[in-house]
């Protein structure tokens, strides 16, 4: 193997080592997984491996008698692996397994401990940007209130009175609606728990939540909501990702444009979109679109962890998120769930 | 009860004053309407910076606004492109900024551009009176 080249791994046990060795190594250029097999044709990493076009087996035995691989990582916990391995290995492959996996799988689970930080910090950042629309958004119907309590005061006519009392209860209900939405979003986000969860709702929350987060007064939100089966998943992360994408969009359009909401049900795969009318994402930026760090925001305005935070969500939930832009076209991404996230 | 500003006397109106409100929010508009008008003011209305533009260059002489309130996020031109324009435009006409942001840095600068006052919403019927009465005084002295 010369060196720059990708070391091409082989990974035994799809549970949840070998799913977060999947997430973690499709991250990592320099690591390219050929294979993944599982006894259980069901298990989580095998589906996640199939969504990726990533070769799958039931059979460890024949996955390693193949070859392709450098590497052979086993996360099966099964005793009489090590001995198969070595049996069956062609020469010069090399593998891990006993304490060296469990050694790995330990930095593996200290790296996705520091990612789930990194996610709670993007949502802190994120109700930080919130709160001064939030004040924006409040004083209007606090605006309304008082101007029109105080036109009471001073007024005599009881069928204009009863008016500008229906306005205030107006504004109240306005208000209620902004306190419900900010509260959504904060209960969600610290719910932590997969529930039941149907895309288009998930996305009508993150519009309501993302007008607090970006100007949305002159973009048409256009719904394009397929019927598609509930899936299980954590709604906090759900608006979260889908919130980061509306705003995405909006500020990329500069805030004129049309944003299309979809959800559909394509072969196996669930998907929800977002499609935005602003300028196109070169192929070489499409790369570096969800790398950590990478922003296209002018100095300071953006942390460049958003979409790698997106992207790590999605990936927790089994599913993969797709970007496609053309020039003249805007830009879709989606995000695509297996069928076994179904509800 | 303000000084009459002198020039006033020549207008068509025979109010305390013309007062043009640019807010996006029709409630807004009706709130400074209703009570600028129980106090003896004129009000004109404006959805945005835009339609504001219009109704100042509406062939009617511009001078005939006496004082502007002016949102800042509003569709199409926003509020302070709107100023600049205003400003550049009508350097006499005094603007008075009525917003929902608590923006220091923003008030600021468009204080230093001209802007008589920067009420952040709400804004108590008294506050809102004394700045354009404020403005109007300002006017006044433009007058002379």
């Amino acid at each position: 193997m010369a060196s720059g080249e990708p070391i091409n791994v082989i990974i035994l046990g799809a549970g949840k080592g070998g799913t977060a060795l999947i997430e973690l190594f499709t991250s990592c250029a320099g690591v390219k997984i050929v294979g993944v097999a599982d006894a259980n044709p069901d298990a989580s990493g095998l589906q996640q491996a199939r969504l990726l076009n990533i070769p799958t087996s039931t059979d460890a035995a024949s996955l390693i008698a193949r070859g392709g691989a450098d590497l052979i990582v086993d996360v099966t916990g099964d005793p009489a692996m090590p001995a198969l391995i070595a049996e069956r290995k062609p020469p010069g492959v090399e593998s891990l397994s006993g304490n060296a996996a469990r050694l790995v799988w330990s930095l593996i689970q200290d790296e996705q401990e520091l990612r789930e930080h990194l996610v709670h910090t993007e949502k802190l950042a994120t109700l930080g940007t919130l709160a001064a629309s939030v004040a924006h958004e409040v004083n209007n119907p606090l605006h309304w209130i008082l101007g029109f309590a105080q036109l009471i005061q001073e007024e005599k006519k009881p069928a204009v009175i009863k008016e500008y009392a229906q306005e205030i209860v107006e504004s109240v209900e306005q208000l209620s609606e902004i306190a419900k939405s900010l509260s959504m979003y904060s209960q969600a986000s610290y719910q932590g728990e997969p529930v039941r969860i149907q895309l288009s709702d998930q996305l009508d929350n993150a519009v309501k939540v993302a007008k607090f987060a970006t100007i949305l007064d002159e973009v048409e939100i256009i719904r394009n909501y397929a019927p598609v089966p509930e899936i299980q998943a954590d709604s906090g992360d759900l608006i979260q990702a889908f919130l980061t994408l509306l705003v995405n969009g909006a500020q990329a359009m500069k805030g004129r444009g049309q944003l299309t909401l979809a959800t559909f049900d394509k072969g196996d795969l669930v998907t929800a979109s977002i499609h935005d009318t602003g300028p196109w994402i070169p192929p070489e930026q499409r790369e570096k679109l969800f790398a950590p760090f990478f922003t296209t925001k002018p100095g300071g305005t953006g942390t460049g962890m958003a979409l790698y935070v997106v992207r790590s969500l999605v990936q927790k939930h089994g599913g993969r998120i797709v970007v496609e832009s053309e020039e003249g076209q805007g830009t879709t991404f989606s995000i695509q769930f297996p069928q076994s996230n179904r509800a | 009860m303000p000084l009459w500003p002198f020039g006033m006397l020549t207008k068509e109106s025979p109010g305390l004053g013309r007062v043009l409100v640019v807010d996006d929010e029709e409630n807004v508009r009706k709130i400074v309407r209703l009570t600028l008008t129980k106090a003896g003011y004129d009000v004109e209305e404006a959805e945005d910076g835009g339609k504001a533009i219009e109704v100042l260059n509406s062939g009617e002489n511009p001078l005939m606004v006496d004082v502007i309130i002016c949102d800042i996020r509003m569709p199409r031109i926003n509020g302070v492109e709107a100023i600049e324009y205003f400003l550049a435009q009508y350097p006499s006409i005094p603007i008075i900024v009525q917003t929902g942001y608590p923006d220091l840095q923003l008030s600021t600068s468009l204080m230093k551009q001209g802007v008589v006052d920067y009420l952040v919403k709400p804004v108590e019927r008294d506050k809102l009176l004394s700045a354009v009465e404020k403005a109007l005084e300002r006017r006044s002295i433009f007058k002379f």
